[in-house]
Formats: structure tokens, sequence, C-alpha cells
């Protein structure tokens, strides 16, 4: 129930931007396509704050990210799942989760995508945190082994393809 | 002989070279003056970078009466602007800012942002975006009068607002009008408004108020009237003045805001004063003037008695004050250049113990590290108030968040983020509310030069206060270091925008406004001209403009003016264009030196028709495994160099000769540069031995050719590994191509999956 409550806050107010002098919403997702190992890797940073605030109003309250106590993993894991969707030559492709760190403000997630033989075009969809914010801004930064692209997604557009054939 | 030899090379490629031509062009290089960009000096502005001899700058003096209604959560106010026409033209007319506009019915902002629509919504956001009712804030403005009592001409065009006089105002003329006004006061923790209330869970408010009167625009030499509408998001543009304000709150709340409180006796009681005596003697921790537990009990109840606390405020741009029953308050006194300021702190129980811990200390030392950075902070006090969510700053008083959780636990972010946000936030007194930039047009002028102060202040912090930060050795700052800043600088260039672009158009705000500026000057400072150099020009740059009105031209004329070193190229790519830092090596060549002709000499002095006989003695390079390559040449010194021994024993004294270095290895090393930014090369050689040295060679190596050098490095050495830029320090977006031989470096995600591994 309380994700409507939520939604709705965030919506009804969100005319109004950024109002501190500091915050801003901003992930950043790296995602690399590594031709030998036959294998997209994935590393998603997001501010620490940001993430905690999401997972309690989805999930629980008690939430406390960076605490040394396992369960936040679960949730980690099931958010960013549910947030991260990735399509490789037309086929959604299944993220492993490998793990996450912390750096100071932000928590690093990792994910491969294995038995990749060739890309011709990639699909990402990046909706972390526009359950939260309005102005979201989830950049994504793609390296393949001739080019680097980048795309930014936010609740207008949250995905972007793009070709390589 | 040897010149004209390479004259001849020169001339053969050009016989071979077909007959089409390149068009001409005009001055590309980078190196380029900015006189193009730059507008041209004045009597207002010099090319210095100082206030020129004309140089003006208009004056508004307010008295307000204020009050705030905590029941219904409106403010009341009737104010008199006293305005001072110093400028040499004559005015039609004043405009007015009513930044709360921006919250009203019928408010534009809104209107400005693009949405999508989405195949499904949840049913709370469809009602929230389609049905849900809007605030209704803004300013009503009850009358605009002369002082005659006569009612004045008004137009109020979204958040502005012009008033009409009956005649023009001229040079050196004041007028003075007033305004009575009132609005609705919104609750920022949902509307997320930079001033507003907060309801804490016993149902009482906390005001943070600001921008909450009408206020006179700027005029200057550079804008005319500051004309650019408040949308929500560029901040504000505000001329200096004087002022005396009086606020009447409930007589249980707790206030402080601008200015120095002159019936404090009135609204002390004698126990409050003598613990404010005691603060004002107190240098190394704060003293309570308002306890928790009088903070509480004072909430158990609602005064309908009423208090007027009376401010008076001089030479600040702005005006701000917090008010709340539930504020605990404290204070310290900091000496900055032999005079005492009062480090403030004021903040419901909901901030505690985070805030009475650490909240004045942290005002304190931002105060000294500022002053050492610009000037002594020339006001009487510098207020911290706690605010849920907020970070914003008004002249002697600032919102900041960071708050524990309901049992009183915080983390570490937490810690940091509340310390940042203050040592941000008091910082914002010295850029922009003394060193008063235009935010509505240059967002980077004060928040870029802010967080670059706030990153030396958070690490002088660290310093000053290691059992504060420990178990930490220096304070953990987020901005500052030159990588933080790769991701943004390389991506995508459809969503970068120059620094030199108002904030409401930027795509990313927070990097282009805040980082990339604060990191820019950390690498000018660090890596550039040195920190002596950038210390004088940046302290010049504030001193020059305290309580004025500078432009970004005066500040990068003054870093260049002050320190001597011409930064036009670095101004120009770093703050006017999206380009990025990308240097690398891209080659390595081995040479030997033989006194044996090689092939390219062998193959052109044939084609000229020269005799090796006509040749002067000549030294040759070779490169290793090249058609002329001998084996035997790996072991070969200069001392079996026939022609260079004869000219060393016929030109070099005996003495002489064994000052002479003797190196042995020869390499020429291309640099490439795939970024359009020019940086110095900072190499780094690793020698056989282990050991290293390094040479920065400046960024004017790339002044002739803009893709590529080559440096003929001679050694006693052998090289075994080169590498540019180690220590990250110039924002290279790509250190894959940094290292000779190419290192297989593991990358961040190789490196974290085998650590996941070995767990």
């Amino acid at each position: 129930m309380k994700i409507f409550r939520v939604l709705l806050i965030a919506l009804v107010f969100s005319i109004v931007t950024a109002s501190t002098a500091h915050k801003f919403y901003v992930s950043t997702t790296k995602i690399e396509y590594v031709e030998q190992q036959q294998s997209v890797q994935i590393i998603s940073k997001i501010f620490i704050d940001d993430l905690e605030e999401v997972l309690r109003k989805r999930y629980d309250e008690s939430i406390v990210l960076d605490s040394k106590d396992e369960s936040e993993q679960d949730f980690v894991k099931r958010y960013l799942l549910q947030k991260l969707q990735i399509t490789i030559n037309g086929i959604p492709a299944t993220l492993e989760y490998i793990g996450k760190e912390y750096e100071i403000d932000v928590i690093k997630v990792y994910f491969e995508i294995n038995d990749i033989i060739e890309l011709n075009t990639i699909e990402i969809e990046n909706m972390v945190l526009f359950d939260l914010f309005m102005e979201q801004q989830n950049i994504i930064h793609l390296k393949t082994g001739e080019s680097r692209r980048s795309l930014v997604l936010n609740k207008e557009n949250p995905k972007g393809m793009l070709n390589f054939d | 002989m040897l010149s004209l030899l390479v004259i001849g090379i020169g001339y053969a490629q050009d016989e071979n070279k077909i007959e089409k031509r390149d068009p001409g062009h005009y001055n590309i290089n980078r190196f380029k003056q900015l006189y193009e960009e730059f507008s041209t000096p004045n009597v207002f502005r010099t090319a210095s970078g100082a206030p020129g001899p004309q140089y003006y700058q208009q004056q508004a003096d307010y008295k307000m009466d204020i009050e705030l209604d905590d029941k219904n959560a409106k403010i009341y106010g009737y104010e008199t602007i006293t305005y001072t026409n110093n400028s040499p033209d004559a005015l039609e007319y004043l405009w007015v800012q009513l930044d709360q506009n921006v919250r009203s019915k019928d408010s534009k902002t809104p209107l400005i942002e693009g949405s999508g629509a989405i195949p499904a919504d949840m049913v709370g956001s469809f009602v929230g975006q389609y049905m849900g009712v809007p605030f209704d804030g803004g300013f009503r403005i009850e009358e605009v009068k002369g002082v005659k009592g006569e009612n004045l001409p008004y137009t109020i065009n979204q958040t502005m607002m012009r008033v009409e006089m009956a005649k023009n105002l001229d040079p050196g003329d004041k007028f003075t009008f007033s305004i009575k006004w009132w609005y609705n006061i919104p609750e920022h923790t949902i509307d997320r408004a930079r001033s507003g209330y907060e309801t804490f869970e016993d149902g009482n408010r906390g005001y943070v108020i600001a921008q909450f009167f009408p206020r006179m625009a700027v005029y200057s030499d550079v804008e005319g009237w500051q004309n650019s509408q408040f949308w929500g998001r560029d901040e504000f543009a505000l001329p200096f003045g004087d002022y005396e304000v009086n606020i009447t709150v409930p007589a249980d709340h707790i206030l402080d805001g601008t200015g120095v409180l002159l019936n404090r006796k009135e609204i002390f009681s004698k126990e409050m004063m003598l613990r404010y005596e005691r603060a004002k003697k107190s240098y190394d921790k704060p003293v309570v003037i308002v306890t928790q537990e009088e903070a509480e009990e004072a909430s158990k109840s609602f005064s309908t008695e009423k208090k007027t606390w009376k401010f008076k405020a001089e030479n600040v741009r702005d005006y701000g004050f917090a008010s709340s029953r539930r504020y605990i308050w404290d204070m310290m006194a900091v000496t900055i250049g032999g005079k005492d300021v009062m480090a403030v702190s004021v903040y419901p129980p909901e901030g505690n113990p985070l805030w009475e811990d650490y909240s004045t200390r942290v005002v304190a030392s931002t105060l000294k590290s500022y002053s050492r950075m610009t000037f002594d902070y020339p006001y009487h006090k510098a207020i911290s108030v706690h605010a849920k969510n907020q970070g914003m700053e008004y002249p002697m008083i600032c919102w900041n968040y960071g708050r524990p959780d309901k049992e009183g636990n915080y983390s570490e972010r937490t810690k940091y983020g509340m310390m940042s946000v203050i040592i941000h936030e008091v910082g914002h007194n010295f850029f922009p509310m003394i060193i008063n930039s235009d935010e509505r047009q240059w967002t980077w002028m004060d928040e870029g030069l802010n967080t670059f102060v706030q990153y030396v202040a958070e690490q002088d912090f660290g310093e000053w206060n290691p059992d504060a930060i420990a178990p930490n050795k220096a304070y953990p700052s987020r901005t500052g270091p030159p990588k933080n800043i790769v991701d943004y600088m390389a991506g995508d260039q459809n969503s970068l925008a120059p620094i030199m672009t108002k904030g409401l158009n930027t795509y990313n705000f927070g990097a282009n406004a805040y980082s990339k500026p604060a990191t820019g000057l950390n690498i000018l400072r660090q890596t550039i001209m040195g920190r002596d150099l950038f210390d004088y020009a940046f302290r010049t740059y504030g001193q020059r403009w305290m309580f004025k009105h500078p432009t970004p031209e005066d500040f990068f004329r003054t870093m260049e003016d002050a320190s001597a070193v011409d930064l036009d190229w670095f101004w120009r790519e770093w703050f006017y264009t999206t380009d990025y830092v990308d240097i690398g090596v891209k080659d390595v060549k081995k040479f030997y030196v033989t006194s044996k002709m090689n092939k390219e000499i062998r193959e052109m002095i044939t084609a000229r028709g020269i005799k090796e006989s006509d040749l002067p003695p000549l030294v040759y390079l070779v490169e290793e495994n090249s058609e002329d390559f001998e084996e035997s040449m790996r072991t070969s010194t200069l001392a079996d160099v026939t022609t260079l021994q004869e000219y060393i024993m016929d030109n070099v004294s005996a003495e002489d000769r064994l000052k002479l270095k003797n190196p042995k290895y020869f390499y020429e090393i291309t640099f490439e540069k795939l970024g359009g930014i020019p940086m110095p090369i900072i190499a780094e050689f690793t020698y056989s031995d282990g050991t290293t040295e390094r040479v920065t060679y400046p960024p004017q190596i790339w002044r002739k050719n803009d893709l590529m050098v080559t440096k003929v490095i001679a050694s006693d050495k052998e090289i075994k590994k080169i590498e540019v830029d180690p220590d990250e320090e110039t924002a290279d977006i790509d250190v894959t191509n940094n290292s000779w031989p190419k290192r297989k470096k593991l990358g961040e995600f190789d490196t974290f999956k085998e650590n996941v591994k070995g767990q």
C-alpha cells in the first residue's frame, strides 16, 4: 500500500525542481561487451541514500544499506533485476547478479550476461528510482571493442536501443 | 649542410604532392586568446578582471514588518524599499522579483517540462498527474504604494513585477515605495521547495523562510535589468542593501535570521542571556542557549501570545529566518582575522545526537577555511539550521539536511552528508552572498567555485578535527578528485552542455554546474598552476569582488592577471565546450647511435646526387630491428661512434669531457591526443633498475599538432615502462591507452569478480 502513497507524493509535487543546492538525481550504469569472454559486464552506480529510500518505501522501513546485514542484498538484487532490463539481439537477456560494493556514498552493483557470441543490437531499459524521483536520470555508458556510446534515460524515455550492425 | 639536407627533404615531398589545395582557415589554434568570446573591457570592468573606475552597483534597502501565522501556515508582510540608482542611466521603471509565484496555481513552470504517455500507470500516480489539485501558493500583492500613499501602477509577469514611477529615476536619485503582501507557506518536505515548513511528528512546525518578500532585481552594466524569470531552478540575482526587519511569531518560538538581533534582552530569558555570554567566550565547543529539554517542553503547548524579534543587517543581498517552538539553539565563537564571529546552530530534537556534536564545529571550521581562501568573513555570525532534506543558503543563515533515525542511530553516510552540506551551504556566504554573482545566469559561478572551496574546507576539517572523522584518516570528499568527473565528461555529446550554459538548459545540472567547474579548478590548482599561483589569484578574485557583482570574465581575467599563467585555452575548452581529455602513448621506438650511414640518408643523397665524402661528420640513428640494425649495436656505446669521438676530442676540453653525459638508450615516444582538451603530458618513466622519473611537458606542447607529438628521450638506463598521468589528475576519460607497453590491466568488473570468487 505504501508505494501508492509515495508515487502520489512524488508526482503531485514534482513540479518544482530540486530545491537543495546539493541534491541531484542521477545513476550511472557502465555496460561493456567483452568479446573474448563472450560476456556483457554491467556495473550500476547509484547513490546509497536514494536506493535505500526506495527500498524502504517498497519493502521494509528498517532496511539499512551498507550495514553488513546479509538480507539487504536480496532487496538490492530484487529491485535492480526488476528495473534493469536488457534485450540483446532481440532476445531478453538474463542478468546474473555478481555482487555489490560500497564507495563513500555510492553503491556499485555488478551483473553479467553470459554467452553473447556477437552483439548486434542492445536495448536497455533502466527504470531505477523512477518510482521515487520524477527527475531521476539514469545514464548508460556502453563500450564495445570499437565504440563507446551513451544514453540518458529518464521517466519519459526509460529505454534506448543501440545498433551495431 | 645538415640544415640544407633537411630543407631538401621538405622540397622533395612538395614535388610529389597532388595539385588540389586545402582551403584556408581562421585561427583554429586551441591556444588562441579569447578575444572573440570575451566582451571588450570598459570603464565598468577592466581587462585585468577588476572593477573599473566607473564600476557601479545599485542599492536596495528594506524595512519590513513580518508576521508568521503558525496556526494557518501563512506569512504576512509590509515592506518599504528604498532603491538608490547609482547607475549612469535614468530608469523608467523598477523590476521586483516575486519568486513565490513559481508555486502559484497558474505557474508556468510545469508547462516547460515535457512528459510522456506511458502504457500503464499506477493509479496513485495517475491521480497525482491528471487529477490532483495544485497547491495554492504564490504572492498575494495587496498594495504597491509610493511615499505619499498613492497607488503605483504595477504589472506582474509570472515571477517578476514591474513598478512604474511618476517620473524617471535619475542617476544618483532614490525612490521609496511599499508593498503589502501575504502567501500560503508550502510544506517543503513534500513540495521540495527551497523554503517552507516541515511538520514534526508532534504536530509542531519548523519554518525555514526565505525568498519570502518581493525583492529588487539587479540592474547592472552587463544585463540592464536582470529579466530572466524564476522557473524554480536557477537561483537569484540580488542587489546589496541594509535591512531592518521585525518578525512577529508566537511567543514560544525560537527564531534566528540574517542580521544583528537588536532586542536580545527583551526576547531572551535571564538564563539564555547568561548562556549567550558564555558562548561568546567559548572557542572550542558550543554552548547551548536553548536545551533539548526546553525545546521538548515548549513543544507541548501552543502559545497564543506573540513576540517580535527585531533585526538589522547591513550590506546583505537577501534575508532569511528560521522559527519554531521545537528548536534547540547552540553557539560558539571563532576568531577570524582578529575578530570574533559566532558559529550558530538551530535544530529540532530530531537532529540529535548528530547536530549537537558536529554542526556548530563544522560552521566554525568552514569560516576559517573559506576566509583563508578568499577574505575574512565580514559578518558577525553564521547559522546552520537543520531542516529535513534541505540544503539552501542565505546571508548568515542556511538550511541543512542530515538526520539520525528515530532511535538516534545514524550511518557514516548520514554524518558526512550532513557535514558536507553544512560546509557547502555555509560556504555560500562567500559565493554568492558576498561575491555576488548572477545565479540566474551562471549557476557555476557560485556552485562551482563554492564546491571547489568546499573540498578544501572538508580536507581542513578532517585535518583539524581528527576525532570527528575517525577512523578515516582524511575527510571522505565526493567532489574534487578529477577521475570522479570522467563518467560525466565521457558521456554522449547530445546530453552534454558547456559549463557556460544557463542552469535551466543543462542536461545534468549537478555535474554541469557543481562538479565539473569545481574539478576544473582543482586541476588548475594541483596540476597546471600549482597551489601558490592559484591561491594568490583566487584570493585576488575574492578580494576584488567581495560585496560586488562579478561576471564569468572577471573571474577568468583575474586568474590570469594575478598569476601570469595564460589560461585562455583552459577556459575555452573546460568552460565553453563539452570537450574531454584523452591523452595516450601511441608508440615507442628504440634507436641506436652509429657512425655508419643508414638507409634513409643513403637514399636521399643518391637521389640528390650528393657524394658521401661531401657530407660533414654525422651520427646516425638506427631503429631497433630496422634494415640497418645489427645485433652488435645493442652492446655498443657512444664511445664506439667514431665521428662523435673525433668531434669530442677536437672540441671539448679534457676537463669538460668528464662532465659529458653518456646516454646509452635513445627512444622516440609518440604521444597521442584523442580528446580535444590540451593537458600537460605527465609522463612517468620506469627504468630497468626499478627507479622512476616523472617529466611534465606543458600543455603548449600541443600547440602545433593537436593530435600527436613525438619526443626523443636519451637515457643511460633502459626504459621498461612509460605511463602518462599515472595519478589520474587530468580527468583523462580513457586510461587504457596511457601505458607502454600496453598494460593488460584487469578492468573494474573483472577485478571485482575475482574478489567475489576469492571469498
